[in-house]
């Protein structure tokens, strides 16, 4: 629609954002979808689906994406009959919706390649399934009268008065078909004026055939229905003899318009304006998608927009989250200089300004953050899918899909999530006789869920199948040499094997998981994110995978200690309360491992300066740092407390990766490093028996260690797994 | 010319090859007498129809013309009124003659 160049140059520019648009609606199209698997007869959201299908129509022929208007014109028609009530949504029917659904994302995707012969042919298979499909809701002439108010641009020009002429195959009647039916039709829709038949076209009865069709047949159709007619509405009405006809439909007059003058000028004046409203639609779309806890809420609004968005592309919100980092570490620098100058107007100007950065620190994070539960979403799939391909039945919970984190952490977690749930899909959960026999009912349960803890974010995958058999887990680590053989390790450790490289139990590799790649990447991946995985399972009952991440990978809170020279950052989310450690009541061993009395509770405590074997006196006074460590507790003994202190995560060098319990490095204020501490890793060194993980491995010792910044505090002996 | 031509009550795809020998036989009936007279039949039995059966009737209407005759239809019946209105073959009914005209035979 564009000849001039300006419209192509804004159509190119505006083309992504249609990508980005239409992948929304696509992906809205199938959480819809497997809504309504559960409620074939919820009517908004089969509205909703429609209005996903008809956008994605609508915008991409404003682009001049034919395959896309082709194709998804067809999906369309079928969604009608189903809003319409004509067709009911079977499983089969919902199976080949979703099959359109992934031919409507790849044609999109592929929208400015030329297109390739199998996917052609691929798609026009699908396309006379979907006329089957149609051909199944027989209008037997009782399809109720055109509907008032349908969404009206483009794809479905809707006109007043139509010309319609039909010039019927010769096998029409053998076929069993019935003109005067189609035209009876049509008059169930408006007057039919002007009928003409060409009675030339018709042999004299001495050379005719009586049952070879020669009817040659026009009518103008003036729509009784007030909003007038759509093309497809009249088209419909001679779905069955589409092949054996020659059939012309014309508008003659412009939309709704009483107007029976054909005014192109209207016409094209209603485009504008429809083009308008679609580029309008486009350049707000929703950045930031609803809460998807809130999942109906948000098929209500079929790709909300309410609120009104702005689409930042991603790098220029790093940008700003590094310049904020910046600003943090000088801002604390500042405030560091200003208290050593004990004046109090600096002191507490600078105290505002650490307040204001706090405040834009928070409101920037928040930008960032995304619900969950759009990554949840995409599971419905795989699990309807996956579970299709086992044989098993299992129905999907998600909880808490609106717990926000870091888009980043969110993207990045997705692949190790989807492993899970496979895992626990193929491996968990039993064929529903098995599950029968266990006294289990048929139906499988998989739950996901998220919430906030400790200002982590935990995610659990939760599955009632038959649960993680130890005796398996060890014979196999036996097996593969993960434990030396005999050797039985802790109840939980055992567990943890099955993370370890080279494992699996799958007695029946099957193509979905079970080569024994999976889990040990599913670990790797996770810690990458700072997070940790746990895994806890009862035989017969089922699994649990416990899966903890920060809310964000950038700045967060942190409580300041020092260790002889060095400094340790805990999460302040972490940090459950601090006590002073009596010298005589502790007793550490030679990895630094002790206990003592809080309260009445055994505390485990960890010695930073044995673990790390940072070499500095030990302070008069110690604390203790008590953190939370997954479900348990453990304190860790500092020299001293420096406070809060707002910490911007630097990741750890090459060099320092693998270093045990620590998480990331910060730069303070004045320049120093300070170590940040992962409580949960080091509460798994303080409960691990295997000395192998604490003691010092020669290969990996450092041999530089003057590039490590704070080399003087810290030696990395006996700390890298 | 005694003989009472009526249109069969089921004027379908189902029936339109022996109302078709129907016609022909009244054609050479017709081709017998010499004149213009139109072809009279009786058509208020017609109790049902398709397009099939309207083609045969247009086929039938156009051997008159060749003919230089014309078809009156007598008494159509409704259901038959409104095939051919909707088929756009309202000429057929002519004017739509009025019991009275049967004298005319």
């Amino acid at each position: 629609m564009s000849q001039n160049p300006s419209d192509d140059d804004l159509i190119a520019e505006m083309l992504p954002a249609f990508i980005e648009e239409a992948n929304e609606q696509v992906a809205a199209f199938e959480q819809l979808l497997l809504e309504l698997e559960d409620r074939p007869d919820d009517h908004e959201r089969l509205d909703a689906l429609f209005r996903c299908a008809h956008t994605v129509k609508g915008s991409a022929g404003l682009f001049g994406l034919d395959r896309v208007v082709a194709f998804t014109h067809h999906v369309e028609t079928l969604l009608d009959l189903l809003r319409d009530g004509l067709l009911a949504l079977t499983p089969t029917l919902s199976t080949l919706l979703l099959q359109s659904n992934d031919t409507i994302r790849d044609l999109v995707a592929t929208a400015q390649l030329p297109d390739d012969a199998a996917s052609q042919a691929a798609r026009e298979a699908l396309v006379l399934r979907l006329q089957q499909a149609c051909g199944e809701a027989a209008p037997s002439g009782t399809r109720r009268a055109a509907p008032a108010a349908a969404p009206a641009f483009g794809t479905s020009q809707r006109a007043t008065r139509w010309r319609i002429a039909a010039a019927f195959g010769p096998e029409v009647f053998r076929n069993g078909m019935d003109p005067l039916a189609i035209f009876q039709y049509l008059e169930d829709l408006g007057r039919l004026e002007a009928g003409h038949c060409a009675f030339e076209q018709v042999p004299e009865l001495e050379r005719l055939d009586a049952e070879t069709c020669h009817l040659r047949l026009s009518a103008e159709l003036q729509a009784s229905a007030p909003g007038g007619l759509s093309r497809e509405e009249i088209d419909h009405a001679f779905e069955f003899v589409r092949d054996d006809c020659e059939l012309s439909i014309e508008a003659l007059d412009g939309p709704a318009s009483a107007d029976a003058e054909p005014s192109a000028a209207l016409q094209a004046q209603a485009q504008v304006q429809a083009a308008v409203a679609e580029l309008r639609d486009l350049i707000k779309p929703s950045a930031a998608p609803a809460p998807a806890g809130a999942a109906p809420a948000r098929a209500k609004e079929g790709g909300s927009d309410e609120g009104g968005y702005i689409r930042v592309h991603a790098n220029r919100l790093d940008e700003v989250i590094n310049l904020l980092g910046e600003l943090v570490i000088a801002g604390a620098g500042a405030s560091q200089l200003a208290r050593q100058t004990r004046q109090r107007g600096l002191i507490e100007a600078n105290q505002r300004i650490s307040r204001l950065i706090e405040g834009i620190r928070n409101s920037t994070l928040k930008l960032r953050m995304v619900p969950i539960g759009d990554t949840f979403a995409r599971f419905r799939r795989v699990v309807r899918d996956t579970a299709a391909e086992l044989g098993k039945d299992v129905a999907l919970e998600i909880v808490g899909g609106d717990t926000e984190l870091d888009k980043a952490v969110v993207e990045r977690i997705a692949d190790p999530l989807m492993h899970l749930v496979r895992n626990a899909l193929d491996h968990g959960l039993e064929k529903a006789e098995d599950r029968l026999a266990a006294g289990k009912p048929a139906q499988g349960r998989l739950t996901l869920s998220a919430c906030h803890e400790s200002g982590m974010v935990l995610i659990r995958i939760l599955d009632d199948g038959r649960g993680i058999q130890r005796d398996k887990v060890l014979q196999r680590a036996w097996q593969r040499g993960l434990v030396p053989e005999g050797v039985v390790p802790p109840e939980d450790e055992v567990l943890r094997l099955i993370f370890e490289p080279g494992f699996s139990t799958a007695e029946q590799v099957t193509n979905l998981s079970g080569r024994g790649v999976g889990m040990d990447v599913v670990r790797s991946n996770i810690e990458a994110l700072r997070g940790s995985i746990q895994i806890t399972s009862e035989v017969g009952r089922g699994s649990c995978m416990e899966i903890r991440l920060p809310l964000t990978l950038a700045i967060i809170d942190g409580f300041l200690v020092g260790v002889g020279h060095s400094r340790f950052i805990f999460p302040l989310e972490a940090v459950v309360e601090v006590i002073s450690a009596r010298p005589d009541q502790l007793v550490v061993d030679h990895h630094g491992r002790g206990c003592v009395d809080l309260r009445g509770r055994l505390l485990p405590v960890v010695d930073l300066r044995r673990l790390y074997g940072l070499d500095a006196m030990a302070a008069e006074r110690p604390s203790i740092v008590v953190v939370r460590a997954g479900h348990r507790q453990l304190g860790v003994l500092v020299d001293s407390l420096l406070g809060q202190h707002q910490t911007v995560i630097k990741p750890l060098g090459r060099l320092l990766r693998s270093l045990r319990g620590i998480a990331g490095s910060s730069i303070l204020g004045s320049g120093e490093v300070a170590l940040i501490v992962d409580a949960d890793a080091l509460g798994h060194i303080a409960a691990s028996s295997r000395h192998a993980t604490v003691q010092p491995a020669a290969e990996t010792r450092l041999t530089d260690p003057t590039r490590v910044p704070t080399a003087d505090a810290l030696s990395v002996e006996g700390t890298r797994r | 010319m005694s003989d009472v031509r009526n249109l069969p009550a089921e004027l379908t795809i189902y029936a339109v090859r022996d109302a078709a020998e129907q016609g022909l036989g009244w054609l050479s009936q017709l081709d017998a007498d010499a004149g213009d007279a139109p072809l009279q039949i009786a058509a208020d039995g017609v109790e049902e129809v398709d397009a099939a059966g309207v083609q045969l009737l247009i086929a039938l209407s156009r051997s008159l013309a060749a003919r230089g005759r014309r078809l009156q239809l007598l008494q159509p019946s409704p259901v038959l009124q409104r095939a051919l209105a909707c088929l756009g073959a309202a000429a057929l009914l002519g004017d739509a003659a009025p019991a009275a005209s049967e004298t005319a035979a």
